[in-house]
């Protein structure tokens, strides 16, 4: 279990996280949403152990989060992989990290649930899709088979339909796996069909963490509120009034 | 006014990108542009600009990001003044006023370089000059990607509002149908440097025609996601 307790972080003297405390079980999915600014890539390089809290405890089951070796899914798969190398030897390193090894017929199992033909892995980053880049990132986050993997707007970089896809693969995957998901959002609509809680950031403090299903129908805090409201304008968490409008006047 | 375009297209590097693509779009049209990356989307919307402005017709174009449209180095000011020279225009303070109440960006200081300014209020100074010529078409090329979901709801609600007093005709490119499908009445789909549906928004949504548009349809909303 990833817990948090009385985090505070800052950037530069700035203070960026103030007094965050959360907890996320094994297996379960924790979304993190906010605006840009909100703190929550910091969040995610505290739990990391990349920027170190001013005050409070990070830790995983009792012990420093690095001992669990966790996983980062970046925004940007191109930038998240050295350019220079093939595929294959990026998504191996956290293996050799380990000394641990994998049968090419394991890997081959694994590209093929993440619909990634296994030549693709001797090709350079710049020579794939963004889409099979990012899937080659999630790739490499599931080697080690690590029981926390963090995940910084995984689709923010794809297009609508492979962002939905990727998310159904990213998920069934926890299933088979096991593995714990902290996922850091701006789309309310992405949290709210793929996680069991979420958190709302905002300047730094917690607002709210509700069950996702409570979420939807009611949010604790007004800004909750109106960043629920804002998803449902952008059409991305379903129907909106305007539409079930049109509907009706039809 | 009907503003019509016959047999845009684009080749890069032979490869054709756009085929021969008509269009006739309506004052006060509001029109929605969707498909995946690299379907061509944008591509098609530089040849309208390209091709109307060789018609005389005033169009106007608000990029993905406001870093695509703003010179890090010169003032708000400067911006706007350079943009009405460009088009022409004097200045004239009581037309930025409106456009500034419009898109609520009136207490922006204007000696401030873009980075004084947060993103979302430089996106709408972005789409504030796209409006100081009145244009009859104003293209967006996925203008709330970059924004928080409160700022983009908020920046397309002032939009709206402002362009529903007038008859500017909206381009709405996105690959997000979802986005879409609450902004826009008509529905353009494309695949591959083609058109391949052309129809009013609600009948793309109950009744796909093209493969294509099924993926959109099926992948719009996250809540509704076949399992």
């Amino acid at each position: 279990m990833l817990t948090l307790n009385h985090i505070s972080a800052s950037y530069k003297k700035t203070p960026v996280l103030k007094d965050i405390s959360l907890t996320l079980s094994a297996g379960q999915t924790l979304a993190v949403v906010g605006e840009s600014g909100a703190g929550k890539s910091t969040l995610i390089a505290v739990i990391l152990g990349l920027v170190k809290a001013d005050n409070g405890e990070v830790s995983w089951s009792n012990s420093p989060v690095k001992d669990c070796l966790p996983s980062l899914v970046m925004q940007e798969p191109l930038s998240a992989f050295n350019p220079i190398l093939p595929l294959r030897q990026s998504v191996m390193e956290p293996l050799k990290a380990q000394n641990k090894t994998i049968t090419e017929a394991r890997l081959a199992q694994l590209c093929e649930r993440l619909e990634l033909p296994l030549a693709l892995l001797d090709r350079k980053p710049n020579q794939v899709s963004i889409g099979q880049a990012q899937r080659a990132g999630i790739l490499r986050a599931l080697m080690a088979e690590p029981p926390l993997i963090l995940f910084d707007e995984p689709l923010s970089a794809l297009d609508a339909v492979s962002q939905k896809k990727t998310a159904q693969l990213i998920a069934d995957l926890q299933q088979e796996q096991g593995f714990s998901a902290l996922i850091v959002t701006h789309d309310l609509g992405y949290a709210a069909a793929f996680s069991d809680y979420i958190a709302v950031l905002r300047k730094g403090h917690i607002e709210e963490i509700t069950s996702t299903t409570e979420f939807i129908k009611k949010p604790q805090s007004d800004y909750g509120h109106e960043l629920r409201a804002a998803a449902f304008s952008l059409g991305s968490l379903g129907y909106s009034n305007l539409e079930a409008k049109r509907e009706n006047s039809k | 006014m009907i503003l019509s375009v016959s047999d845009l297209s684009a080749v890069r590097s032979g490869r054709t990108i756009l085929h021969p693509t008509s269009l006739e779009i309506r004052l006060g049209d509001r029109i929605g542009l969707v498909g995946a990356s690299g379907s061509g989307k944008s591509t098609f919307g530089h040849a309208l600009i390209d091709n109307l402005r060789a018609q005389n017709i005033p169009v106007a174009h608000v990029p993905q990001t406001p870093d695509q449209a703003l010179d890090p180095l010169r003032s708000m000011d400067f911006h706007w003044r350079e943009t009405e020279t460009a088009l022409g225009l004097s200045h004239d303070a009581e037309r930025q006023t409106r456009l500034f109440q419009a898109l609520n960006i009136e207490d922006g200081d204007l000696r401030k370089r873009p980075w004084g300014w947060s993103r979302g209020m430089q996106q709408r100074f972005v789409i504030a000059l796209a409006l100081i010529h009145s244009p009859a078409l104003l293209i967006m090329d996925e203008p709330t990607s970059a924004l928080d979901p409160i700022v983009a709801a908020r920046t397309m609600t002032l939009l709206e509002n402002y362009l529903s007093t007038r008859n500017t005709a909206m381009l709405l490119i996105t690959h997000d149908l979802g986005l879409a499908a609450q902004q826009v009445d008509r529905l353009l789909v494309m695949d591959e440097g083609r058109i391949v549906e052309d129809a009013p928004t609600q009948d793309v949504l109950n009744n796909p025609q093209s493969q294509v548009a099924q993926s959109l349809c099926t992948h719009r909303n996250w809540l509704t996601l076949p399992r």
